[in-house]
């Protein structure tokens, strides 16, 4: 049998239940032991206008979220209108015949499902509508009728016992109806394996809230904006459990300035936002990196610039991440690929942040921090946590004779914190020596910028951040950077089992930049691309002005994800004419 | 003596108030002056300032490694470099939210904000009222010279308005060249009891005693503490002569419990052309830690436990 590998689109108007269609198939289906990955697409307000949800099914993890539609579902004639030019040829439309008229000129299954009238007649509880509709969908996908009713009881539509029996009911309404109508699509998706609690089904926010508290992030402060605002919300259930503290902030400003304060105490601070919040945060970013105060900043990116597309994905904040600063204020830059990376970034990043004594920003899209995959559950007694380097607690030596950035080999010095050291010191924004008194001498100032940037580029040499994928004797090699390693490895996969000759580099940090890794990729393939997310080639141009290298650049600025397939396309388009 | 005290204090690593046990010299105020001599101008009212906050420090025989003094940018700005403690001179406008990160992190400090008319009025006046909101227990002393000193004399927030202040500077012309400073003064202590704050004070840099007495109950007081200090600064806005005439206390037996009042006297003395010293209201409220101790009551958990438990809501 050939891979599982399904693609279902269900799409509607905002705020009419679509989205928890999509998110309960796709709960359902990973607790079933398959591999999911969503995609929603909405618009920024919070009734109304065209919004759908995407769940794409495999048997092995999934890497991006699926070219064209196996399954479209749309409740009304503007969704079917937007959507169904993206159903394969041999894909499925059902749609609702009193709420829009299918093109009959389309070469594809086109099946009427009337679900407001069954709704309405048959069920009598509008709110079922969306039961009803996840019932036809699992009719269609080959899953029989116990197996769903025990999905829906699982789901948030089992959760109140007074809901239930008219939510099965629903569902069994949709079987009632696929039955009498004969409808059999010939799909059987295997849902008989059952996931104990060892799978995980996370957005990239929830995997990096799980990862930072893992880390030991026992302070948040953060202010509203999509899409970073789950970050906070989660954290706030979280954080008085595990005893730590969680502010919502007036601004961004105030949230990284409070930030440093509480890390300047000694804790594992975090904050995270989108473009807009990070645009605010540049000046405490640059003292952050002059009072040598560890903090992990999340940039969830979303499309920009200004308030921008507030709910499309983007990666488009590199160059704000990388140089956002007056002066010159190095910083560690990392970015998460996947769900399960979120998680296990946001550990590194928080043990960067503490070993290097600096402000790490971990960039993440509004797409990669939405979307749900599966990923198996972190063993937390096995993740290794880095401390900050302290002087001895009770330690003789006097604040007077104390040097808080004392220069070491690896440029990083002892910090001594409130409460707890008595080598007390005023860190200060303003440059200064060793001992933390204010200096503007030419040596000073010369020999702190040297420790501010060699403490960051010695992390260059952090393992794991930087991976080659692919033919060994490229003909054509694809650079990118966090949330578009899914598509482009897919890609890869892809053309390489037509008997291209491709490669891929994916960075997983990106200041410092792995120089190494990165020339010794373009120096053996003829043809090196920078696949990325945004207009310019943000990371393309760095990588340019790095290494003086000329490099060829595939960029799609459509506020949505890259599809293996638009980068498939690229590959053989390169390959074939040049 | 004094090493040999601190020392000791360090031992037994304690954040206890006076009376340490196995302390009998209680510290002084050279105990919290820094090495690094102030770089005020002469005669600046922040000298005044300084001196009584240490003054209050020692009092309060507080061990400089618990004491965590923050501001932002200004000649006021400069102060922690000046104290023998815990400094955190953050970016400009910025010293409040940076101190209540202070205090979030470890409320077993004590946290005090420093700054000027400016810095925590103009471009950090959009943190106040959360600060205040919050409720921590930090003492926030406003140093108000009522013109921007650090960038040579530009008219602040709280400049009287139109000629008034251009007779007493040479600089302000400059900002302010024809029908004088053209926006209103702010009444910052009124916003402040407003806001809702649980103590409100003011005090003028010239009555040392008075103000250490001040900056002593902000200390004490258990919330955010607003203290309005008033700091002339002789060299772009010298208002030493005209302050000392306008100075006077609150009235004899002044209610601190009735806010309203407290209002109408902070409106009433613009017009009547005074300052009261004093504190103007105080009243407890809870605090942001004492409300985040009931959180944790209801919520405290083994940590990795707690977190594992935590991802079940994932399965």
């Amino acid at each position: 049998m050939d891979q599982l590998d399904l693609t279902i689109r269900i799409a509607g108007e905002n705020g009419e239940g679509v989205l928890t269609v999509g998110d309960v198939l796709a709960e359902a289906l990973a607790r079933s032991g398959l591999h999911i990955y969503t995609f929603k697409n909405l618009p920024a307000e919070i009734k109304g206008g065209a919004s759908m949800t995407q769940v794409r099914v495999q048997d092995t993890p999934v890497r991006s979220p699926g070219d064209a539609l196996d399954i479209l579902m749309v409740w009304n004639q503007e969704n079917y209108d937007i959507h169904v030019g993206e159903v394969k040829p041999s894909g499925v439309v059902i749609f609702d015949p009193d709420e829009c008229e299918a093109d009959e000129s389309l070469a594809l299954t086109q099946i009427a499902v009337p679900l407001q009238k069954i709704t309405k007649t048959v069920i009598k509880t509008m709110k079922s509508k969306n039961v009803l509709a996840f019932g036809i969908l699992t009719t269609f996908l080959g899953i029989p009728v116990e197996a769903a009713k025990q999905m829906v009881a699982e789901s948030r539509w089992g959760r109140r016992k007074e809901f239930l029996e008219s939510n099965i009911n629903a569902l069994k309404q949709a079987y009632i109806y696929v039955a009498d109508n004969d409808i059999d699509l010939g799909l059987s998706v295997p849902v008989n394996q059952r996931n104990g609690h060892a799978q995980l089904i996370m957005t990239g926010n929830d995997a990096l809230c799980m990862g930072a508290l893992a880390a030991g992030c026992r302070y948040y402060a953060g202010y509203p904006i999509t899409p970073a605002s789950d970050v906070m919300e989660t954290l706030a259930k979280a954080m008085p459990r595990v005893g730590g503290v969680l502010m919502q902030t007036e601004d961004e400003i105030a949230a990284i300035t409070a930030s440093i304060g509480a890390s300047f105490t000694g804790a594992k601070v975090m904050t995270a936002t989108a473009g807009p919040g990070l645009s605010l945060m540049v000046e405490a970013l640059g003292l952050a990196t002059m009072e040598e105060i560890p903090m992990v900043v999340v940039d969830v990116q979303r499309g920009g610039p200004s308030t921008g597309m507030p709910t499309k994905t983007e990666q488009s904040d590199l160059n704000l991440a990388i140089y956002g600063a007056h002066g010159e204020a190095p910083r560690i830059v990392i970015a998460a690929t996947n769900t399960e990376d979120c998680f296990y970034t946001a550990v590194k990043a928080f043990n960067l942040a503490e070993k290097y004594q600096t402000p790490v920003i971990m960039l993440s899209d509004q797409h990669l921090s939405q979307r749900a995959q599966v990923m198996s559950r972190p063993d937390l007694s096995r993740i290794e946590i880095v401390e900050r380097k302290q002087p001895e607690v009770n330690g003789s030596v006097s604040p007077q004779e104390f040097d808080r950035y004392e220069m070491t080999d690896d440029y990083v010095s002892p910090m001594p914190l409130p409460g707890r050291h008595g080598q007390h010191y005023v860190a200060t924004g303003l440059e200064h020596d060793e001992h933390a008194h204010i200096d503007y001498s030419p040596e000073a100032h010369i020999r702190m910028t040297e420790k501010r940037h060699q403490k960051i580029e010695s992390a260059v040499n952090e393992p794991g951040f930087v991976q080659r994928y692919g033919a060994e004797d490229a003909q054509l090699g694809l650079i990118g950077w966090g949330s578009s390693e899914g598509p482009i490895l897919e890609a890869l996969d892809r053309t390489l089992a037509k008997g291209y000759k491709v490669a891929a580099l994916i960075f997983k940090m990106l200041q410092p930049l792995p120089e190494k890794e990165a020339r010794a990729f373009i120096e053996s393939i003829p043809v090196v691309s920078v696949v990325e997310l945004n207009a310019s080639g943000q990371f393309a141009n760095y990588l340019q002005g790095r290494l003086a290298v000329s490099l060829k650049r595939f960029n799609i600025i459509t506020g949505l994800p890259f599809k293996a397939g638009d980068i498939e396309e690229y590959i053989e388009g390169v390959l074939q004419y040049g | 003596m004094a090493e040999v005290r601190t020392a000791d204090a360090e031992k037994t690593g304690t954040t206890e108030r006076s009376g340490d046990e196995g302390r009998v010299v209680k510290r002084k105020l050279k105990d919290y002056r820094s090495e690094v001599k102030p770089t005020w101008c002469p005669g600046c009212g922040d000298f005044g300032v300084l001196a009584a906050l240490q003054r209050a420090l020692a009092e309060r025989d507080l061990d400089p490694k618990d004491v965590v003094i923050v501001s932002g940018i200004g000649c006021s700005g400069r102060l922690p470099e000046f104290v023998n403690a815990y400094g955190l001179h953050v970016v400009h406008g910025r010293a409040l939210p940076a101190a209540q990160g202070v205090k979030a992190a470890n409320p077993d400090l004590t946290v005090i904000a420093v700054g000027g008319d400016g810095d925590g009025f103009a471009i950090g006046g959009g943190h106040v009222p959360h600060a205040v909101r919050r409720n921590q227990d930090i003492t926030y002393i406003v140093m108000d010279n009522q013109v921007y000193g650090l960038t040579k004399g530009q008219p602040s927030p709280s400049t009287p308005t139109g000629m008034q202040a251009l007779r007493r500077s040479v600089s302000m012309p400059k900002m302010a060249p024809y029908e004088g400073v053209l926006e209103g003064q702010l009444n910052i202590l009124a916003m402040v009891i407003v806001y809702g704050c649980s103590f409100v004070a003011r005090t003028f840099s010239s009555q040392a005693t008075e103000m250490a007495k001040t900056i002593g109950r902000g200390l004490d007081h258990p919330g955010f503490a607003f203290v309005h200090a008033m700091s002339p600064c002789p060299t772009f806005y010298n208002t030493y002569d005209p302050w000392k005439e306008s100075f006077m206390p609150l009235p004899e037996g002044w209610d601190t419990g009735d806010r309203i009042k407290a209002i109408d006297m902070a409106m009433e003395e613009v017009g009547d052309g005074v300052f009261h010293s004093g504190v103007f209201f105080q009243e407890e409220y809870r605090t942001y830690t004492d409300k985040l101790q009931d959180v944790y009551t209801k919520a405290y958990g083994d940590e990795q436990a707690t977190i594992d438990a935590l991802m079940d809501q994932y399965a």
